[in-house]
């Protein structure tokens, strides 16, 4: 099946997301919550994109839309162009610490809005949620998102160091902004309250994960891939 | 002859005391058996729908219902209506007229209703299966069982159906894709999560007749094939909870749920979900992953529901309301029930009347009726003969409808056309002492603590809004501000995970689009016209509407109002908090408004 996006012709198959299809063919849109490993967060919202079908047209998130027949879309329209600056002119004010959102709204022309304030100064989490999702995803559950609507944040069960947490830093590895602190210092880890001893590899020396990450992956030997 | 005593023992007016009525009732009349003629039963109903005017009684087969009664009225009506057979003149309803008023059908909240989804409610007792029977239950569920799954959606079809809790989709279609699911494991599930601020139909349904509801989600179950079904119920709806429960008990050990449904071989069983707290699980997708076990956050779609829903299976959830349709449909057919209601909507249609109207409570209307005879006739117009300035509907997703649109047919498409919605039913008005942009913050903060907090345009875009309402509220509003409103707005329609997000700019939207003046006088005028918000409002006693009767004086909790008997009073704005108390209490409407001098 072919559809037309920005005016290019792309081929797909029925069912693949439009993200996929437009990454592709080297069409850009912007993301955040979207993660190869971990897709269909569809929070993040940044991704829109504008779909004419026959004469109706609609903005939506294109990392959720499925292709199901020939359309045609639009990754730069006005609409999209406005509706993706607000979001963006909102995640600055959600994550005003964040490099990376502060770019993104360079990149994309995000409107600076002078009457929205910002929630947190120095915050950089977008809530997302691709932490929790990826620490779930690995049978741990460590953390999840707490509360809802504005007083929504990323936590440990009742804000206390958690028992299932092993350390793993994945929810510091998919993180879109860099917001979720971890320290690896003088062999040990710090990350939602808790301490890890780190493990590194006996050969080379490089740094293989936390002894309770080793514990869980079932790795009795500290030999990293390599060695 | 036999008499009944029919206690409502709905929510509002269990809260009155009307379980202690019941219970007098039951004693009073044994020991009064003395009169041999009389035989009397006491039965506990579900609600009438008038609960301002509760605890209410009504009297079968006389057909006479008794308002606001008290404890101490149980022994009059036992000796005057059940042993004399007369009424009690003084319990009665009076019309507008103050006419006294003995039949249900005669009080003009009642007359012009029409009742489908609330036939049963304050006849039936809500627990006995018997009184259901008695009053045509279970044969609708009866005729389906002889009927091809086709045949039954084909019937739903042509009622023309839709969904009663808020979207209107067509109910049919939502059964045919989830009937046409070749999946071992489907479920059907009902919707009572109602959450909207002022709404209680569902819940009037589920406490009054929960068997409707079994009856009609076994009929759904028919339809798409599924064997197991869930009822996720709000947990404040403790009572609904308990008679749903119980109902299902019973609706087993008579063989209308279970292993084999009335001898046909087939299995339905339903059990009880008790929603964890929150707005949004009245979503479909996010009330399926609180039915998992999950946080309950609506997910993308596709997939639909009725294609992956509970546990990755085929699922259909309907609302409560209209499961409550769907045993009279089966039961007299669709056509007939087609033949209510306008060409879009069909059928009838429960409102949850409350504000500022003389009679508020529960209403069931056929679909296309005006809002105006809505709100003047059955509501019987504004409290005080104020004038009427918006009415919202459809919940803090709706929108506030103007008085130049009160003509126009309350059904699924009209009011969406206009940027409101019928929504589930939920019908609050508003009179000129409404601040319309007050009323856009308020359901603005509902929704930023009910919204889920997934998305971004969702979360952030309410946050936003509302902490730019509540700078215009205190007196902190800015040029630019409304069109800055409209833009998160339009965007949030677009750009939101789910039909919450979607439609969760509304309130913001409509108030602009109908009231833009009210916007501008608080941001650019420093002026409350609705003399709501203190910061922008101070009162003033027009002097020569003024009799000098004291009674604002008396209501001012500051002491700001000053004067003698008989003589103009002052308030003194220094003093003077704004909150409104002497403009209450005021009967000569001499309490005037003004913006806020100095600022």
């Amino acid at each position: 099946m072919i559809i037309t996006i920005d005016g290019k012709a792309c081929e797909c198959e029925k069912g693949e997301f439009l993200l996929q299809v437009a990454k592709r063919n080297g069409i850009d849109i912007p993301t955040l919550c979207h993660h190869d490993g971990l897709p269909g967060q569809a929070a993040c919202r940044v991704c829109l994109v504008e779909v004419k079908d026959g004469g109706r047209s609609q903005v939506t998130a294109s990392c959720v839309f499925p292709v199901d027949h020939e359309i045609e879309v639009s990754t730069n329209s006005r609409k999209v162009k406005e509706e993706r600056g607000m979001v963006l002119a909102l995640l600055r004010m959600r994550a005003p610490g964040s490099e990376v959102i502060a770019n993104m709204c360079e990149a994309y022309g995000a409107p600076k809005i002078g009457r929205l304030k910002p929630v947190v100064d120095g915050d950089k989490c977008i809530l997302c949620g691709l932490c929790k999702r990826a620490c779930a995803s690995l049978g741990n559950g460590a953390i999840e998102t707490l509360m809802r609507g504005t007083q929504k944040y990323v936590g440990t069960p009742y804000d206390q160091p958690s028992a299932d947490c092993i350390g793993c830093g994945s929810c510091a590895e998919v993180c879109p902004t860099g917001a979720i602190e971890m320290k690896d210092e003088k062999g040990v880890r710090t990350i939602w309250g808790s301490e890890f001893r780190l493990v590194y590899c006996r050969e080379c020396g490089k740094l293989i994960g936390t002894e309770e990450y080793m514990k869980a992956a079932g790795n009795t030997d500290d030999l990293c891939d390599d060695c | 002859m036999t008499r009944t005593v029919l206690v409502c023992c709905g929510t509002g007016c269990l809260a009155n005391g009307s379980k202690a009525i019941a219970d007098k009732f039951e004693a009073l009349i044994a020991e009064k058996k003395a009169d041999a003629r009389t035989e009397c039963f006491v039965k506990r109903t579900g609600c009438n729908g008038f609960c301002e005017n509760g605890p209410l009684v009504k009297i079968m087969p006389d057909d006479i219902i008794y308002y606001k009664v008290k404890l101490s009225d149980v022994e009059e009506i036992i000796d005057t209506t059940l042993i004399g057979g007369k009424p009690v003149e003084r319990l009665l309803y009076k019309d507008d007229k103050g006419r006294p008023v003995t039949k249900q059908e005669e009080n003009p909240f009642y007359a012009p209703q029409l009742k489908t989804a609330l036939r049963n409610i304050g006849f039936i007792d809500p627990l006995k299966v018997e009184d259901y029977l008695a009053a045509g239950g279970y044969e609708g569920l009866k005729k389906a069982l002889t009927m091809t799954q086709d045949e039954i959606i084909e019937e739903v079809k042509q009622s023309g159906l839709r969904g009663r809790g808020g979207a209107g989709f067509p109910t049919w279609r939502k059964w045919q894709t989830a009937r046409e699911q070749n999946a071992e494991v489907k479920y059907v599930g009902c919707n009572g999560d109602e959450g909207d601020p002022g709404a209680f139909m569902d819940r009037s349904v589920l406490e009054g007749d929960p068997h409707t509801v079994l009856e009609g989600l076994a009929i759904a179950a028919l339809a798409v094939g599924a064997e197991e079904g869930f009822l996720y119920i709000r947990d404040e709806y403790a009572l609904a909870v308990k008679n749903v429960t119980a109902a299902i008990k019973d609706a087993e050990a008579h063989g209308f749920l279970g292993d084999n449904v009335m001898g046909s071989g087939r299995k339905i069983k339903f059990s009880v979900v008790r929603g964890g707290g929150a707005f949004v699980c009245g979503e479909e997708t996010a009330l399926i992953a609180s039915v998992e076990g999950k946080v309950g956050e609506p997910k993308p779609r596709p997939p639909f529901p009725a294609i992956k829903g509970a546990f990755g299976a085929p699922t259909t959830i309907n609302n409560v309301e209209t499961l409550a349709n769907l045993p009279v449909i089966l039961r007299d057919g669709g056509k007939k029930f087609a033949s209510v209601g306008t060409e879009g909507s069909k059928g009838t249609k429960v409102f949850a009347l409350v504000g500022k109207v003389k009679r508020t409570g529960l209403v069931e209307i056929p679909m296309g009726v005006t809002l105006r005879h809505l709100i003047y006739d059955i509501g019987g117009g504004i409290q005080g003969d104020r004038p009427f300035k918006a009415v919202q509907t459809g919940g803090p997703s709706g929108g506030c409808i103007p008085e130049n649109m009160l003509d126009l047919p309350v059904d699924f498409d009209t009011l969406k056309a206009k940027g409101a919605m019928m929504g589930s039913g939920g019908m609050i008005v508003m009179d000129d002492r409404s601040c319309m942009v007050e009323v856009a913050r308020y359901y603005i903060e509902f929704l930023a603590e009910e919204s889920c907090g997934k998305c971004t345009p969702c979360r952030e875009g309410l946050r936003q809004m509302l902490g730019i309402l509540t700078d215009i509220c205190e007196g902190r509003g800015k040029k630019g501000d409304i069109e800055l409103l409209e833009s998160i707005g339009e965007m949030m329609q677009d750009a939101c995970l789910c039909a919450l997000g979607k439609t969760a700019a509304n309130p913001v939207l409509t108030t602009i689009k109908y009231f833009r003046d009210e916007y501008e006088a608080h941001i650019s005028g420093h002026r409350c016209p609705a003399g709501v918000c203190t910061a922008l409002t101070s009162f003033k006693v027009e002097a020569d509407k003024c009799k000098g009767c004291t009674m604002c004086a008396k209501a001012c909790p500051v002491g700001a109002v000053s004067g003698e008997v008989k003589k103009p009073h002052k308030i003194d704005p220094a003093k003077c908090i704004a909150c409104g108390s002497c403009r209450e209490a005021c009967r000569f409407g001499a309490i005037a408004t003004e913006g806020r001098k100095g600022k």
